[in-house]
């Protein structure tokens, strides 16, 4: 027993800060959320599949629980649990220098803006390719799709994401010089 | 986004491309200014998605961790999870079935102890009726008790011995942007860097996806075998220049990534699956992927 929580320490150590980014940016942002779902993921596989799934396949799994439970929480669309979680990111202690922090916090704010924008099934095949590495074989078996819509999708996601990035920048570039 | 080409970049840079195809890319983003500029694009909307850092605290993960482990009664094979309506219903079903039994047993008892006249019990209030002597009743036999709901045959079957799996170590947040180099090299070197950063990481991942079983494996290796060739040398060169300006990090990078080119520069035209698959844990265990971009998207900010 201890080796296999030994493993499962492992594994969580390994991919829990991933799934809470993958979250927070399917999400918009919604840091305590995110990581609610991402522990209640791990809770859900350490209790039921942990011991059935075969080898590799646990990362597979989680992210495909967990991107399940962000689209129950879109359809919920609660606005009370978005502003409380707003709530409680500003008063998040932080360790960072305010100007790194400001730095962060404006890049971080320019990702989600611009990956709100996408249609959900185009944005998680995107992070998964670009955060997490998978392959379009991989993100397909996740995304329970076909290689070919990820590639498109992945395609596309990029292509309105280019494309509101120039505008974003055509305009600060101009504020810039009024300023 | 005019050229037939356009989508294609979008696969090229996530190395999914056959050789053939990424060879014509290629060539195709020397001619076609319009495509070139799209490949930047992407690689940098990538470097911006890349650098998005979660706001996970390490005491919140730890607290996480502990509230899983902690978690009394972790279950082996099927899990009982069913709702409140679930339960009610075989509640309903097994009261039914304790009803039924009992009723049994007494028309049982009732048969036994009458032997003349035989009385059917009908569940209306109705009076019992009489049988004619000579005339066989209708008797219907009242149904036999239902067997007990059988036990999920999921929880009979033997518990599975833990997989050892292998686990992949992923970039943390931070260990990927403690590789972003400090020290300021020579422009062209950087460049360079950068550049051969970006090809490795298109060889690695059009390796990584490589299908043994498919009849163009051979071509595909043959490819990338070619290309990594290449990109030894480079590898050389780059380390030598990096040592001399005394960048530890992208020399250190560059000395991880120098056996991982010369396994595949030497692979032999039908590579067995072992070999291939011992090459890939090997890139995925030191995470050359995840730091080749990091630091070639890194170079390629401080360039611009």
């Amino acid at each position: 027993m201890a080796s296999e929580d030994e493993e499962f320490t492992m594994l969580f150590q390994d991919f829990y800060p991933s799934l809470c980014r993958f979250l927070e940016c399917l999400l918009g942002g919604r840091a305590p959320l995110a990581q609610d779902l991402a522990q209640e993921s791990f809770l859900q596989l350490h209790r039921t599949a942990w011991e059935t799934l075969p080898a590799g396949e646990a990362r597979f799994w989680l992210y495909r629980v967990a991107r399940n439970m962000a689209i129950n929480e879109f359809r919920k669309s609660n606005t009370r649990y978005r502003l409380f979680d707003r709530v409680v990111e500003a008063m998040r202690p932080r360790a960072r220098n305010p100007e790194q922090e400001y730095e962060v916090q404006e890049r971080n704010a320019m990702v989600l803006e611009m990956l709100q924008t996408l249609p959900e099934d185009q944005r998680a095949a995107l992070l998964l390719r670009e955060q997490e590495q998978l392959s379009y074989r991989e993100i397909g078996r996740v995304l329970n799709v076909s290689e070919s819509k990820v590639k498109v999708d992945i395609f596309r996601a990029r292509a309105s994401l280019r494309e509101r990035w120039t505008r974003l920048s055509g305009i600060s570039r101009v504020a810039r010089m009024g300023n | 986004m005019n050229c037939r080409f356009s989508e294609k970049i979008s696969s090229l840079i996530d190395g999914e491309l056959v050789p053939a195809e990424a060879r014509e890319v290629e060539r195709h983003l020397l001619t076609c200014s319009e495509c070139e500029q799209l490949r930047a694009d992407f690689l940098s909307l990538r470097s911006q998605i890349i650098g998005f850092e979660t706001s996970l605290q390490p005491e919140v993960q730890n607290r996480a961790l502990q509230k899983i482990l902690a978690r009394p009664g972790r279950t082996r094979g099927l899990q009982w999870n069913f709702g409140t309506q679930a339960i009610a219903f075989a509640m309903l079903v097994i009261v039914a079935a304790i009803i039924g039994f009992v009723a049994y047993q007494k028309s049982n008892n009732q048969r036994g102890q009458k032997d003349v006249a035989l009385v059917v019990q009908t569940p209306s209030p109705a009076p019992a009726a009489t049988v004619e002597p000579g005339k066989q009743p209708d008797v219907k036999e009242s149904p036999e008790p239902q067997p007990a709901p059988s036990k999920n045959s999921g929880d009979k079957s033997p518990r599975q011995a833990p997989n050892k799996r292998p686990i992949v170590r992923e970039p943390k947040p931070g260990e990927q942007f403690a590789a972003v180099p400090e020290r300021v090299r020579s422009a062209d070197a950087e460049t360079m860097t950068a550049m051969h950063f970006e090809t490795s990481e298109r060889l690695l991942l059009a390796f990584k996806n490589v299908r043994l079983d498919q009849p163009s494996a051979a071509e595909e290796v043959g490819y990338e075998r070619k290309r990594a060739k290449q990109l030894v040398y480079q590898n050389m060169l780059l380390k030598r220049e990096a040592d001399a300006a005394g960048d530890v990090q992208i020399s250190s990078l560059l000395e991880n990534l120098e056996p991982i080119l010369i396994d595949i520069a030497n692979l032999p035209d039908q590579p067995d699956e072992n070999t291939v698959r011992a090459i890939r844990e090997r890139v995925e265990r030191k995470n050359i992927v995840g730091l080749l971009r990091v630091n070639s998207t890194a170079l390629a900010r401080a360039l611009d």
